[in-house]
């Protein structure tokens, strides 16, 4: 059984006269020592899974109307508030995207990680201290023993995020998620942050689930990848099968979106028309209206999650063929 | 049309301040007809029919001139409308002009809001003597002093929300469109500050009432033959013993309207913090 | 050789900071510092660095958004950073400015119409509101809008849909020179990709010059003729943009080259 496990997942958002589904039949698996990418565009659904998974969405009018989510043989939507919380931040921990906004402003930092520290484990406050110091220096801030009391607003993003992580990672957690943790930064501080999740992760065994919208930050760190399109998975796989072959016609899209710096393009091969908005009720595919393969089938059936090849699945009637 | 859409959502749901609503909106009609509805003069003597208990035909009684308390109460309404009307008019025009200015050319607006924040040094109540004692006792000098009292929180307020504006990526796009101070100023700062001055708005509207029951009851404010509800509580004041309901009625007319306008500016208040209304585009 | 249409000469614009605590000293953040750079006609030149490093402040300044502290700037070989605000203004017509934020750079209270109508009466290029609209109308085709949506006010519509009005209040006075600032960075890839082609066909078509300022490079490759990347202030290497790419000869510009993440594609992965 893998480490985390989440099956047809189904969330909705209540409006004053429906419920409008946004995120539909998501099913993934993370094991101990592998990151899962999910990427997809703004609305796609990928950062209200993360929430769901977390147990975030709380009494906000999106709420999980289906499916299971079970971390480590636990169903985790079966449990009680009391018990959820003392996973969270210990077991399973979570980094957002804006360093800025996630770490309290009137605490030194140190003070933050010591908390966390003493709510999940039974340290005395020296003590977690001295593990706050070493968790600094694991994230590599020079210094730690004196940035410890610093507040956030002495640091520079970069280091803001770092001390996320090390936040994150103060309690040894099996599982991590990561919600866009370098979408705020610098290209270079990016990398540098990146690295440091992959050598943490080699040598901490954590599950990681990485959530972003660049395809090259997923490619370059995740072992698989599910591409999402509209609350619902497109295609996922090995990253090394995914970008092999582009089976569906919206990761092809994706990737054929993005100017690259090795080379030249003269014109993008953009997708054309937006994402439908949640309240444009959709028959059939929801990539339907802009996909170049569409047919009336595409019209008036939605596809089935099919196994094109061992562990690369995809949701298309046409998977994997050209326009011609 | 924004402004109707606006005012629907601020009361939706709120049965406290729609009641609100409502009275004031009675408040303003009583006002309007007045005279068709006032069964008597409000100022006409009558000698014999002194300080008698409220009944048929003197709905509220009389007062120790015989006047009618019913129809002086009725034309009381006119003055709590002029006065607050007046006063949010002077309020907002020279505050917001003031504010406006002051966020938006910052070296002159330093010197004028550092004016304003001594103005607001003193309490409300003592600025208002202080002018009035300069003027002579009439229902203009009373709104105008009331007004300037309270345009010195509309500068404050709306110097902090122009500066915020000022700082928005629209306010340079206008800009660079080419287009000059007095266009960004009323064309486009302008527009955006409406919802947050009818806010304003109401709560003046209801301080403007107090102030000028205060000044009324102190002798300071409207000329005492015009019947408003502070010159009544002001003039039967020694008769509270006797005829208590010579001070009863006018005292709840006021304590009842300025709750109103309060439960309607806390309404409008709530529904323009955009915190609320946002759409679920987001997620 | 003819003048480049923008001349730059090494621009300067510092900002006061306010000191920290009640005696703190007042720092002087440099912001741009001693920055230099042409323009031709018809080129477009990407400035690329990360956050902080002043890209932004350059744009700003030309646009006389900040106020310069040293340096020039000749526009068809007239300087005009040390213009009052009334004679710049004619010249706001030809230099227009592209924002980075669609849902913050339109007026929530004014009709499309209106936001795209006001310069073209500031700038006498209407008399008639019968003319701006049919004016409005062929310029919002231009940008791939239908021409019906200028009645409705900016909340109606998508950031993508708002991006496309914000180029459209641009290219409606046939500017010369436009600056776009992180035009494309607050969309989503797929959406990004159609705006890149969008400008790049509206740069070809009306042959106007343009400093397009972006952090990512990918995107800087592909739009620009000529790349200038920027340090703390300063413009460490210009050149020829597949000289910059391909042969990078400052350590700054190698360094990030190297942290962008990058797909392999096809089997050989």
């Amino acid at each position: 059984m893998a480490l985390l496990e989440v099956e047809n997942l189904e969330i909705a958002v209540s409006t004053q006269r429906n419920l409008l589904p946004v995120v539909q039949g998501v099913s993934f698996t993370v094991d101990e020592n592998e990151t899962l990418g999910i990427v997809g565009e703004s609305g796609c659904g990928k950062s209200l899974t993360s929430l769901a998974i977390m147990g975030l969405l709380g009494t906000s009018p999106v709420r999980i109307t289906g499916g299971s989510i079970h971390f480590d043989g636990m169903n985790l939507l079966a449990l009680s508030e009391r018990e959820r919380r003392a996973i969270m931040g210990n077991r399973m921990a979570m980094i957002f995207q804006e360093p800025m906004t996630s770490l309290n402003p009137v605490y030194r930092i140190g003070d933050q990680i010591v908390e966390n520290l003493r709510q999940h484990q039974n340290l005395s406050h020296a003590a977690a201290r001295d593990r706050s110091v070493e968790l600094l220096s694991l994230v590599r801030i020079p210094d730690p023993s004196e940035r410890i009391d610093s507040f956030p607003h002495q640091m520079s993003g970069g280091q803001r995020q770092r001390v996320m992580i090390a936040m994150a990672l103060s309690c040894d957690p099996k599982l991590l998620i990561a919600d866009e943790p370098t979408t705020a930064l610098d290209v270079t501080v990016q990398k540098e942050v990146l690295d440091l999740m992959a050598d943490l992760q080699s040598r901490m065994g954590t599950a990681i689930v990485l959530i972003s919208h660049d395809l090259g930050v997923i490619a370059e760190t995740c072992d698989k990848v599910a591409v999402m399109y509209r609350g619902k998975i497109a295609e996922a796989a090995s990253t090394a099968d995914l970008f092999a072959e582009l089976l569906h016609p919206y990761t092809r899209g994706l990737l054929n979106s993005i100017p690259v710096v090795d080379r030249d393009v003269e014109w993008l091969e953009a997708i054309p028309g937006r994402v439908p908005t949640l309240e444009e009720t959709l028959t059939g595919c929801a990539f339907q209206p802009r996909c170049e393969l569409a047919t009336e089938l595409c019209a008036c059936e939605a596809p089935q999650t099919t196994q094109f090849k061992p562990g690369h699945s995809v949701q298309c009637h046409f998977a994997g063929q050209d326009r011609s | 049309m924004n402004t109707l859409i606006f005012l629907r959502d601020a009361f939706a749901g709120r049965k406290l301040a729609t009641a609100g609503f409502l009275w004031l909106c009675l408040i303003v009609v009583a006002a309007i007809i007045a005279p068709l509805v006032a069964p008597f003069d409000p100022l006409e003597i009558d000698p014999v029919g002194r300080l008698t208990e409220p009944g048929w035909p003197n709905l509220f009684g009389t007062d120790h001139f015989g006047r009618d308390t019913f129809s002086r109460a009725i034309y009381g309404a006119r003055m709590t409308v002029i006065i607050g009307v007046g006063s949010v008019l002077v309020a907002l025009f020279c505050g917001g002009l003031i504010g406006m200015i002051s966020a938006y050319f910052t070296r002159l607006g330093h010197f004028l809001m550092r004016a304003v924040d001594v103005l607001m040094a003193f309490p409300a109540l003592l600025m208002a003597l202080v002018l009035i004692t300069l003027l002579e006792r009439s229902v203009v000098n009373t709104v105008l002093v009331i007004g300037i009292v309270y345009a010195t929180t509309t500068a404050r307020i709306l110097f902090g929300m122009t500066l915020k504006l000022k700082g928005e990526t629209f306010i340079d796009a206008a800009v660079c469109s080419g287009a000059g101070n007095s266009s960004i100023l009323f064309r486009h700062i302008l527009p955006n500050l409406l919802s947050p001055l009818l806010v304003q708005a109401s709560f003046i509207f209801a301080f403007a009432q107090l102030q000028a029951a205060a000044l009324d009851f102190l002798g300071l404010g409207l000329p005492p033959e015009v019947p408003s509800w502070g010159n009544m509580l002001s003039e039967e004041r020694i008769y509270i013993t006797r005829a208590p309901w010579l001070l009863i009625y006018p005292g709840m007319l006021i304590v009842v309207s300025v709750f109103s306008m309060n439960l309607v500016g806390d309404a409008l208040r709530d529904s323009i913090d955009p915190r609320f209304k946002d759409d679920i585009a987001g997620v | 050789m003819t003048d480049p249409l923008l001349r730059l000469v090494d621009l300067k614009t510092h900002f006061q900071t306010k000191g920290v605590g009640l005696f703190g000293e007042k720092k002087v953040l440099k912001a741009v510092d001693g920055v230099s750079f042409d323009i031709a006609q018809g080129e477009v030149l990407g400035l690329v660095g990360e956050s902080g490093c002043g890209k932004s402040t350059v744009g700003r300044t030309l646009t006389h958004l900040e106020k310069t502290t040293s340096g020039q700037a000749f526009f068809e070989g007239r300087e005009f950073l040390s213009m009052t605000p009334h004679k710049f203004r004619p010249l706001r017509r030809e230099i227009q400015m592209i924002f980075q934020d669609p849902f913050a750079s339109l007026n929530p209270r004014l009709k499309i119409e209106q936001t795209l109508g006001e310069p073209l009466f500031i700038h006498g290029l209407c008399k008639t509101w019968n003319e701006a609209r049919s004016k409005i109308a062929a310029t919002l085709e231009r940008v791939g809008m239908d021409p019906k949506i200028m009645s409705r006010h900016p909340h109606e519509f998508s950031g993508g849909q708002r991006q496309r009005i914000g180029i459209a209040r641009v290219m409606i006075l046939q500017p010369k020179l436009v600056i776009a600032d992180e035009a494309v960075s607050a969309l989503d890839v797929s959406i990004q990709a159609q705006f890149l082609n969008l400008i790049k066909k509206l740069q070809r078509d009306s042959g106007m010059s343009m400093l397009f300022i972006s952090h990512d490079l990918g995107v800087v490759r592909h739009i620009s003729d000529r790349v200038a990347v920027m340090l703390a202030g300063k413009i460490v290497e210009i050149g020829d943009k597949h000289q910059i790419f391909e042969a990078p000869q400052h350590e700054y510009t190698r360094k990030l080259l190297n942290s962008i993440p990058r797909i392999a594609i096809g089997k050989e992965a």
